[in-house]
């Protein structure tokens, strides 16, 4: 019994449940591949066998834009580019010296004569392109959303100038040719097949996860310590490498090419190929390939015009764009997730495996550390939300911050949480001044749930976990344990396999707080944990924060609005009005603070009290 | 010369903002970058053509072909854009960037793929002479023209009631629907107006050209986005910023560069764009919205 449990969680730690079903799913989408090769080999024609070779190429290149594209979900219109700067790197590396001299007299001495074999040119291309993405990527990424969409448009154009004006290297608009066609069905398709797995497996990989969390939630991604623009800059250098290494077999395949071919139009194919099949997933990108090529070939026999059921059609221009623009406006407006919706194969999952909950080393108990805003002011053009605070929180314990509407409770928590640079004072961790940074804080043991819940909609419940848990434990398998464990822990294990959008509005503001505790914080900030939640799931909430509190000795500062949840469960509160803290005691000392009953209660004859006793002491 | 250069770049420039001033409309309302602006400015020219082959007299054939590319930007929102009306930036982005696409077809195969002649009044090729100055007609009533839309657009948006809810829109669009006001007709109004300065866009730019194709609006509004984007995505005053400043750095560079390195201009002019954005990332004007905790 004892030897099974063993062996069970060996395999376990040989590869993480993730990795082995991404692996599953990857292998799977390469024996199709093969299988397809393999009949084209066998059964079709040369012109049969270049549609598939030109397919294989393309899916490396699409692929490449699914990395970036389907985990960052920014869309990017300058994969074409890399593809072209691709294609020229290995037609020069490539082409023999004669012809070099004829066709390329002006190349500079350091490229000429190199006549390198296709794998040894690929080799160099590779190093290259990461090169190229780590420069191209470092300016993109500090833009978000639409404009670095445009600014890969830009990128498109700057490759497309250099290509066109470069003529010592790339013959300038004027065809490049003589290069060697070495590349056939099956460099291709391997070439491919190893993409596919690439582009399968990053989605698991802890910069895929990470950029998908942050396309999901920007705000909630940093609050677990994902850093996104390394996330993002991860994904970029490799869809700039899937996409060079599909152009230096482009540039083999084709012989002869010009920048025109590495301009909008090839760029729109892919990003057409990628929207028909679906932008998230490795399996979206396979199958809108597939789609795409069976689409073209076909639509490509009516474009000189001719015959068809007795109709005469005429010659038309750029049918295939034509037909490719109507079936991605089509697939984005009845499916908008493409074909092939926005989930993998997930084979392992599927057929009823459980990622595996191999029991983690329980999380140790934190202590003697001090969570410290020292004058803490924040200021928003002319008003005053937090003024002056200086408080300090300790490990094992829980703290309330109430106030009434408009008190600034929520800048105050969002400073403590290095998600607001404070105008002015300082806020430090352990006896250390920090500067403000949302995932710098959530890395050095500050978790916080939002007060509108961001959980990342769409990943699965155990990946929303994951990505957290990863921050302080790299290595995935044990990752995936202890995210399991804080799932169990709130009554979610059972959703582990399920979107995150699919779950009701209490377990969604749960799996919040399990991700938070699976960065096994010293803090837990809750930013009002209990909103909107009825009497039994509050209850249930006071119930699972004691018990987290008195197991892992974390310190609790909690905002709610919920008096009797708050006098119940914090053993100090803090009383915040205008910015200021009026109050801060045991819950008995604060329920009897007159400045707190006339401030925060806002009873009527609290104030006329106060107003009355003011009054006599004016007139006395 | 250099005056003349001076009044090229500022004549181009007018033209870049007023089609980023377009995209920007839009992008302020709705979260569309529009890629198909550039097929209403191919349209406008077009339909400036056909009334001109039909006869009409030159101002009669402007007016109908800034019209038509106004109209077209409504009937573009409501045939392809209101049915997706919720979708995510990235879908509305990619279904503009196909009717685009689909919309280029269209013109190779409908009219023509080869550019077409138009026939511009004699005198606007010509040049009056001020002083020692020569100065090109063409370019000076695209100035003038930029000009006078920017003007007319502003006192729209800061006076009507339509324009300031326009304002109000951009900034938070949920709250001005709470407030009564439909959001079809402001969404409308946005692709009019953007429809309006394409089809000014589109006019300058013939007149300069005299020939209409069905790239014409292609590379126009590709320097149209990265204006906006540099300007400030969705920021109106950025757009302008934006235009102006891509055109005059565009003319400018071309005027000084040596034969050798002229080629690379629009490489060197975008790098000098991302250059900006890594320094401003939100633009040289932001754009102003709300944000909610």
């Amino acid at each position: 019994m004892a030897s099974v449990a063993m062996s069970e969680s060996k395999s376990g730690r040989f590869m993480p449940a993730a990795f082995r079903n991404a692996t599953a799913d990857a292998l799977c989408m390469v024996a199709v591949l093969l299988l397809v090769a393999l009949a084209a080999f066998f059964f079709g024609g040369v012109a049969m066998q270049r549609v598939v070779t030109y397919a294989a190429i393309m899916l490396t290149a699409v692929l490449g834009l699914q990395i970036f594209s389907g985990n960052s979900g920014i869309v990017s219109f300058g994969q074409a580019a890399f593809v072209g700067l691709g294609a020229y790197a290995t037609g020069i590396l490539t082409m023999p010296t004669a012809l070099q001299r004829t066709a390329l007299r002006d190349l500079p001495q350091f490229l000429a004569g190199h006549e390198l074999s296709f794998f040894a040119a690929l080799a160099v291309v590779l190093v290259l392109a990461v090169v190229i993405g780590l420069l191209t990527g470092t300016p993109l990424l500090r833009l978000t959303g639409s404009s670095a969409s445009i600014a890969t448009l830009a990128m498109l154009i700057i490759v497309y100038t250099l290509l066109v004006a470069g003529r010592e290297i790339t013959r300038g608009s004027q065809p490049f040719y003589g290069v060697p066609r070495e590349v056939g069905l099956w460099t291709a398709a391997a070439v491919a097949s190893v993409a596919l797995v690439a582009a399968r497996l990053f989605r698991e990989t802890s910069f895929g996860l990470a950029s998908r969390a942050a396309a999901n939630d920007e705000r909630g991604a940093a609050a677990v310590g994902v850093d996104q623009r390394t996330a993002r800059l991860a994904a970029w250098v490799a869809g700039v490498v899937a996409a060079m290494a599909a152009g230096a077999m482009m540039a083999q395949f084709l012989g002869a090419f010009s920048p025109r071919d590495f301009y909008f139009d090839l760029g729109f194919t892919m990003l057409a190929m990628l929207i028909v099949g679906g932008m998230t997933s490795s399996l979206g990108a396979f199958a809108g390939v597939v789609v795409t090529i069976v689409v073209i070939e076909i639509v490509r026999r009516f474009e000189g015009g001719g015959e068809v059921l007795g109709l005469h059609l005429p010659v038309l221009f750029g049918l295939t764009q034509g037909v490719l623009a109507i079936a991605m406006i089509l697939v984005i407006w009845r499916r908008p997730t493409g074909l092939f919706g926005e989930r993998e194969l997930n084979l392992l999952r599927r057929s009823g495996r459980k990622p595996d909950m191999a029991s983690a080393a329980p999380p140790q108990q934190v202590g003697g550390d001090k969570l410290v805003a020292d004058r803490l002011s924040r200021r928003y053009a002319g008003v005053v939300a937090v003024d002056n605070v200086s408080l300090s929180f300790e490990t094992d314990s829980i703290s309330g911050i109430i106030g009434p509407n408009g008190a600034g409770k929520t800048t105050l928590l969002n400073m403590l949480a290095g998600d607001i640079k404070p105008s002015a004072g300082t806020v430090s961790v352990g006896g250390t001044v920090r500067e403000a940074s949302a995932f710098r804080f959530a890395r050095s043991g500050i978790a916080r749930t939002f007060q509108n819940i961001r959980v990342f909609p769409s990943m699965t419940v155990l990946e929303n976990v994951v990505v957290a848990a990863r921050q302080v434990e790299p290595d995935l398998g044990r990752a995936e344990a202890a995210a399991m464990r804080e799932l169990s822990r709130m009554g979610l294990d059972k959703f582990a396999d399920q979107p995150a959008a699919r779950l009701a509005y209490g377990q969604r503001r749960r799996l919040e707080v399990a991700r938070a505790l699976a960065l096994k914080p010293r803090f837990l900030l809750l930013d009002e944990p209990a909103a909107g939640m009825n009497a039994v799931e509050t209850a249930e909430l006071v119930s699972i924060l004691s018990a987290v509190r008195a197991e892992r000795r974390i310190g609790v500062v909690l905002i709610e609005h919920d008096m009797r949840l708050v006098m119940n469960l914090c053993e100090r509160i803090v009383v915040i009005d205008h910015g200021r803290v009026i109050a801060d005691g045991t819950p008995a000392d604060v329920q009897n603070n007159p400045a707190v009953i006339a401030a925060y209660l806002g009873s009527r004859t609290a104030r006329a009290t106060t107003a009355h006793a003011t009054a006599e002491n004016q007139t006395a | 010369m250099v005056a003349q250069q001076i009044i090229n770049a500022v004549s181009l420039g007018g033209v870049y903002a007023l089609l980023a001033l377009g995209l920007a409309i839009v992008f302020s309302i709705v979260g569309l970058i529009n890629f198909a602006h550039g097929e209403l400015m191919t349209l406008s020219g077009y339909a400036l053509l056909a009334s001109l082959v039909l006869g009409l007299p030159f101002p009669v054939a402007v007016l109908v072909a800034v019209t038509c590319g106004a109209l077209a930007a409504v009937a573009m929102e409501r045939i392809a854009f209101r049915p997706m009306r919720g979708a995510s930036v990235t879908s509305l982005l990619l279904t503009s960037f196909a009717v685009s696409s689909l919309l280029k077809v269209v013109f190779q195969n409908g009219i023509s793929a080869r550019p077409q002649a138009v026939a511009m009044p004699g005198w606007m090729t010509g040049a009056f002479s001020f002083g020692d100055f020569t100065i090109g007609v063409g370019p000076s009533i695209s100035i003038v023209v930029s000009a006078l839309a920017l003007i007319a657009l502003e006192v729209f948006l800061r006076r009507s009631v339509t324009g300031t809810a326009m304002r109000a829109a951009a900034e938070d669009f949920d709250v001005v629907r709470l407030m009564g006001i439909p959001a079809s007709r402001i969404i409308a109004t946005a692709f009019l107006l953007s429809g309006l300065l394409a089809g000014l866009a589109a006019m300058l730019w013939v007149a300069q050209r005299a020939s209409v194709d069905p790239l014409m609006g292609f590379t126009p509004v590709l320097k149209a986005f990265i204006a906006a984007v540099v300007g400030g995505l969705g920021s109106l005053p950025g757009a302008v910023a934006g235009g102006f400043l891509l055109g005059i750095i565009e003319v400018l560079l071309q005027a000084t560069l040596p034969a050798t390195i002229a080629p690379y201009r629009d490489a060197i002019v975008l790098s000098g764009v991302i250059a900006v954005l890594l320094l401003r990332p939100q633009g040289l004007i932001p754009a102003v919205r709300v944000q909610r905790s």
